[in-house]
Parts: C-alpha cells; structure tokens; sequence
C-alpha cells in the first residue's frame, strides 16, 4: 500500500493512460481526484472501480487548459483533501494518431503547433501554478508529466504533437531545477505506442508490426505498462530522483 | 562500547577515594556508563583548598603566554582527529548528548579552533588595551599602574545543551589566572574534564591549578561548601535553576548568570532574489539544525521582507525542504516526551489558528508533519517574537519591513541575545541599532548564528573584564614613593 494516506492528482483520468494510472493509485491505497474535462460517466465509473479496488475517488471535471476552471479545481482539493502529494499531468489536447493520413510539415498550421503547446505545456503550466503551494506544503511532492518517446525517436513524425511534448520535457526540466529546493521532484514519462487507447486506434496493423519488430521487448506498451513507472516516479521509491525522463517502450529508444 | 567513562578531573584527592555516581546514556543504538565524581564535604573542602593554594602559588605567577600556550597545545590534541581522546570526543559524544556524529564532529572542531593561540590573544586583545595588565602592573593612561587579577576560585557550573559549551568559561578563568573548580551538566559530563586533563597533560603546574567535578544540584551540603569557598561564581542554565542558585550563593560572592535566551532572524528583500534565497533558507537551516536549536543563539522565529523575488512564503518552502533534506545528513536526535510533547504543542497551536485564520493563501500556513523531523510554519501578518517548539522548529514571520521587526521582538527584552541578519550593508547597520536599543548583543550573519566568533561578547558582557577586579596605584603613590628612593635627592 504504497499511497495509503497519499493523494494524487490524475488529470485526463476518465480513459487509457490516465484511467490505468489512477486505478493503480488505488490499487496501491491512494485518493485519487480523477480528473476529466467532458465524460463524466467515465470518470465516475474510474472513481467508482477506484473505490472497489480499495483506494478513495473523487471525480472533478476542469479542462486543465483554463486557469478559471484548474483554480476551481485546486479549491476542491484544498477543502475536501487538504493535501497534494503528486501530480501526474496526463491530460493532452486531441490527437488524431494516424500515419497514413498525418498532416506533412507543409500542411501543418502554426495553430495546430499551438494546440498541442497548450495541451502539453499549457495545461502542465496551468495546474502546477495553481497546485503548487497547497502540494508544498510539505516537502516531498512530485510532478510526472506524460510526454512520449516519439521525442526520442520520431517513428512517425507528428510535427505538432512530438515538439509539444518535447517542450513539456524542456519544462519538466527547468521546473525540476526550480523546484528540488522546495523539496518538488519533476520527471516525465515517456511511453512508446500504447495499444489499444482511443488515441491509437487508428495505427493500422501494419505500423504497428514494424515497431513491434523493431522493440527488443516484441510487443506495444498497454496502458498497465505505463502505469508502473508513473507510479515508481509519483511515489517515495524514487524520492532521489528529478528531471528525468524514463522511457516506457520495450526498449525501442535507448538512453 | 560497554567501558565506563571517568568523568572530571579532580587534582589533590585521590582517585580511590572519590565516591561516583554511574549514569547510563544511550542513543543511536549504543550506550555509554559515564561514572561522574560526588564528593563528601571534607573532599569539596580539600579541592577547594587545593586549587585555590595552588593557583595564588603558581598560576597567579604564570606569564599569561605560558597559560595561552598550555590551553593551545590542549585545543590542538582535540582538534587532531588521530588523537584518542579526539577520537574518544567523536565515539563518545553522540551517544551522551544524543547529538548525531556529524554534528559533534562540526561542533567540536568549530568550538575548539577558536581557542587556538591567535584566537586566544583576540580574546585577549578584544577586553583589554593592554593584556600585560594581567601579568603586572602597567602604566594607566590617568597616571600611576594599574594590574588586573581574576577572581582567587571561580565556580562555574556549567550547562550541558550543547556539547563543549562548558569550555568557553573554563578557558576565561584560566585566562585572568583563576582558580578553576567547575560544575559538570549531566547532560554533556565530558568534554570539560577531558579538556582539562589536556591542559594538566601540557603544563601540569596549570592542571593543579584546575579542577571539574559534579554534585547533584540544590543537593544542600556539598553544594554549599562550593559556593561557599568561590570568590565569584559562573553559572549557565534555565531561570528556575539561576534564582534557585543565586538564592544560595553568600551575599558578598559575585554572581555572573547566563540565563535562557531566544534567537531570531531576519532577512531583508535585498537577499531574496532568485539566486540567493535558496542558498540563505540552506544557511538559516543550519543555524536552526545545529545543536537542535538548544543553544541560546539558535533562531526560533525568521523574519522575512515582502517585495522580494522570492515571498516569505517561498522562503518558508525553500526552508522547510532545507530541514527536510538536512535531516539525512543530521538525523534529528530521539525527543524526550517533553520535547516531544513541547513540538506538539506549537504545533497544534499554529494549527488552531489555521483553522481559525483567513485560509490557506491567508493567514497561517504549517508546513510539514507531525511525523517529519522538522516543521516550518509560515504566518502571513506580522507576528510578535515567541519561543518555538524547538528541535527543528520554526516559524516564518513576513513583515512589510524589517523595521518592524525591532518592535516585535521587543517584549522579550530580558531574553534577547543573538539575531542573525541577511541585508546590504546600510540597512544592516540601521536595523543593528534598533536592535541594540532593545537589547540584543550579537549580530551574525545566516549560518554563523550557532558558532560565535573567538572573543565574542557572551550576553554582551566582556568575558575576561567582567572577571577582574583592578588594583591601582595611584599616581600620588607613585610620586610619594620617589621621596623615600634611596637615590631620592
């Protein structure tokens, strides 16, 4: 019971990464505030199979991108919780993941770049601000930011989102800078292509053997997989550890 | 380690015929029997004797070089890692005084290095014009000579907060040439007596001269025969045993107390900017782990200056993270119940007033659990000094300027000692002066508050000049005595 008495912040929480992260907070003992920004039942039934497995739950819908509605969000947590111990930042602005149809460099627009920048960074920007003081209010906290190992190796190149989430990876890092004197560790999760979510349900077959065939581990990440490591960097075992990214794909990018 | 540690030193009696008290101490998983001496009347009577015979025959004629170089050459065997009895100071002294290894062995070089020859001259330098007063007669400014001599015995009873405290006073004494006799604490009944063998052990005509012992306090008899036969005496602790003491002692003996007292800081905008107010959270953090805030220089309250880059608040985070990384390096020692109780209570105090305040953003923050090793609390208005719950606890006072600061800490006049300052140097000066105004005697920077300087002021008294007693001749003497010279015209 890794997390009992700990709470968690899992923004993005009503599906995929963000769902199998949660659980597993729960699974391990944690509060968990499922975050979600329109499916609402989703959330709940996360909240509620949280509940089931042993942990507490509370579904809080903000779209993390708007400061009005994370504040909001972050006065929840002060009164009902009174506590932040981790932050895992799952959340992004939709993406279509489709290589046969992705939109080459020529064809991509400023303001699709512009997005993503708001759903990677933006949104991280915007709930740490307003997440901070009450999570440093002991020493210990931890921020897990979701970026993608696409930044590494870009197998497929989706301009927009792949240079968001390197740009999350540049703020995790300057963040972790700042933050390790107040006793706040930041690292980034970077998971290869996880199958099945509905981000990736458009990665045909044929792309998806050609990864598998080139991950020394012979198989797509699940959601389950990237949970684990989310959990090693949000909890207490890697209290030593910050601005760090920890690859979470079989092995397909190395170092 | 299971030998049993003779404490004192004890010149004239014989070893065999000294009673002893065994106490046990144990912390980090060892323990250490310390066997302290307890005397009988006759014995108290004999030392006293002794010592004071010894003293007005050979160190009131000691050359004050002679006594510098014997108190130096006693530092250098303790600041000399491979030296056993260094070697014993570090086994011994954390397992006594519950104080981790690390800290004793900081505390124990930083102690000692400032009784080293230069230091010890400072010390010297800094109470008289001339320290030839102390070795005869000199020339006064006024006219006619004038010479300086410690008390015939001093008694010092001593206070076992902090580790090797009791040699601050000792190494005074012994510098206006008094005899010595001192009073162990129970809570740190070491270092005095090694440090003393130390000095019998580089000039033994000066170890007859000197004497550390123990008896248990307010136990009537023995204690009288001490603080009968002292000149003056010395004594450290809580009020309580101060008045209990000064009650005791004869109405025509000089009593010199150092009393509890409450330390603060202060840190001003100037410092706050992003490079350096990480590292000055680190500094005061320090000051606040040394020792566990025992000392009476140790800050229980800091007050920070809006209109920084970083606010009171930051600071308060980049303190507590401070404390909670210190604490793997300097692990907290085991609390007694009442200190544990006492943390507690501040504590839950500050939580109240949480509760009771304008919210979170507000008016009182508290930072840190019940079960850390350390809580910082952050109080947004301006709040009067108060006494921390101690042993790594502390409050983050924000000001809107560090001028107020000399009217918060006010009330505590009586108690008022030491006050760290982080500020340019202008204001560093204004803010000293209000300071001084209301009694505060020493001004370090950030993480020197616990390691006062060679020849500091303790309590802003003069350490050696507060011990003499002056005899002048006066120049009619003088001149009278030309009339009766045998080459008189």
């Amino acid at each position: 019971m890794r997390f009992r008495d700990r709470a968690v912040l899992v923004t993005g929480a009503s599906r995929g990464i963000g769902a199998a992260v949660a659980t597993a907070l729960a699974a391990e003992g944690g509060l968990v505030i499922v975050n979600y920004r329109q499916d609402a039942a989703a959330a709940e039934a996360v909240a509620e199979r949280c509940r089931a497995l042993g942990g507490q739950a509370l579904a809080v819908a903000a779209d993390v991108t708007d400061p009005a509605a994370v504040a909001a969000l972050a006065e929840r947590i002060a009164e009902e919780v009174g506590r932040l111990d981790a932050i895992v930042n799952n959340a992004f602005a939709p993406y279509r993941f489709d290589p046969d149809h992705r939109p080459r460099f020529r064809d991509t627009p400023w303001e699709a770049y512009q997005r993503q920048f708001d759903g990677a960074v933006r949104a991280a920007y915007t709930v740490v601000q307003a997440l901070l003081p009450l999570m440093t209010r002991r020493s210990g906290g931890s921020i897990v930011n979701l970026a993608s190992d696409l930044v590494a190796r870009p197998s497929i190149p989706y301009h927009d989102y792949t240079t968001a989430k390197a740009a999350l990876i540049g703020f995790s890092r300057n963040l972790a800078a700042e933050l390790g004197p107040i006793g706040v560790r930041v690292n980034c999760v970077a998971p290869g292509l996880v199958y099945p979510t509905a981000a990736s349900r458009d990665t045909p077959e044929e792309v998806r053997e050609a990864l598998i065939a080139q991950t020394p581990l012979r198989r797509l990440a699940t959601t389950e997989d990237v949970a684990g490591p989310v959990l090693f960097l949000a909890g207490d075992e890697s209290r030593f550890v910050t601005g760090q990214v920890l690859y979470v794909d079989g092995g397909l990018v190395m170092g | 380690m299971s030998d049993l540690e003779q404490a004192g030193h004890l010149p004239g009696i014989p070893a065999d015929a000294v009673g002893r008290r065994i106490v046990a101490h144990e912390a980090w998983g060892e323990t250490v029997a310390v066997a302290l001496p307890s005397l009988s009347e006759e014995q108290a009577k004999a030392l006293c004797g002794h010592v004071r015979i010894r003293a007005r025959d050979t160190l009131r004629r000691m050359e004050t070089a002679r006594i510098v170089a014997a108190i130096d050459r006693a530092s250098a065997c303790l600041l000399d890692r491979s030296h056993p009895l260094r070697r014993k100071a570090e086994a011994l002294l954390p397992v006594v005084t519950g104080y981790d290894r690390e800290t004793v062995r900081l505390g124990l070089t930083s102690t000692l290095k400032t009784f080293r020859r230069p230091q010890l001259l400072r010390f010297l330098a800094e109470d008289f014009f001339n320290p030839g007063v102390l070795d005869g007669f000199q020339p006064a400014v006024k006219g006619g000579f004038v010479r300086a001599q410690g008390p015939a015995l001093l008694l010092h009873v001593w206070a076992g907060n902090v580790p090797a405290l009791a040699l601050w006073s000792l190494v005074a004494g012994l510098l206006v040439k008094s005899g010595t006799v001192g009073k162990l604490a129970l809570a740190e009944p070491l270092t005095a007596g090694w440090f003393a063998r130390a000095i019998a052990e580089a000039d033994p005509e000066l170890g007859e001269c000197l004497a550390v012992t123990w008896w248990k306090g307010g136990a009537g008899a023995v204690e009288a025969v001490f603080l009968r036969e002292a000149d003056c005496v010395m004594a450290y602790g809580g009020n309580e045993t101060l008045a209990a003491l000064r009650a005791k002692v004869p109405v025509a003996t000089r009593f010199l107390p150092h009393g509890h007292r409450i330390g603060f800081a202060m840190v001003a905008r100037e410092a706050l900017d992003s490079r350096r107010a990480g590292p000055l959270a680190r500094l005061a953090a320090h000051d606040v782990v040394r020792y566990e805030q025992q000392g009476c220089y140790a800050p229980q309250m800091l007050f920070v200056e809006r209109g920084g880059a970083v606010a009171p608040g930051e600071f308060a985070r980049h303190l507590a993270h401070a404390l909670a990384a210190t604490a793997s390096r300097h692990p907290r020692r085991r609390l007694e119940a009442g200190e544990a109780a006492a943390i507690a209570a501040w504590r839950s105090a500050y939580e109240m007033r949480a509760l009771e305040g304008e919210g979170p953003s507000g008016g009182t923050e508290l930072l840190g659990d019940l079960a850390d090793p350390w809580s910082v609390v952050h109080l947004d208005a301006a709040t009067p000094l108060s006494p921390s719950g101690l042993n790594r606890t502390v409050a983050v006072v924000a000001v809107d300027d560090l001028a107020e600061v000399s009217g918060l800490v006010a009330p505590h006049r009586a108690y008022l000692q030491s006050a760290g300052i982080a500020a340019a140097p202008a204001r560093l000066f204004r803010l000293a002066d209000d300071l001084a105004g209301i009694g505060v005697t020493r001004i370090s920077a950030l993480g020197r508050m616990t390691a006062p300087e060679a020849g500091w002021h303790h309590d802003g008294r003069f350490s050696l000049l507060d011990l003499v007693t002056v005899t002048e001749i006066e120049h009619s003497a003088e001149a009278a005595a030309e009339g009766f010279a045998p080459y008189a015209d």
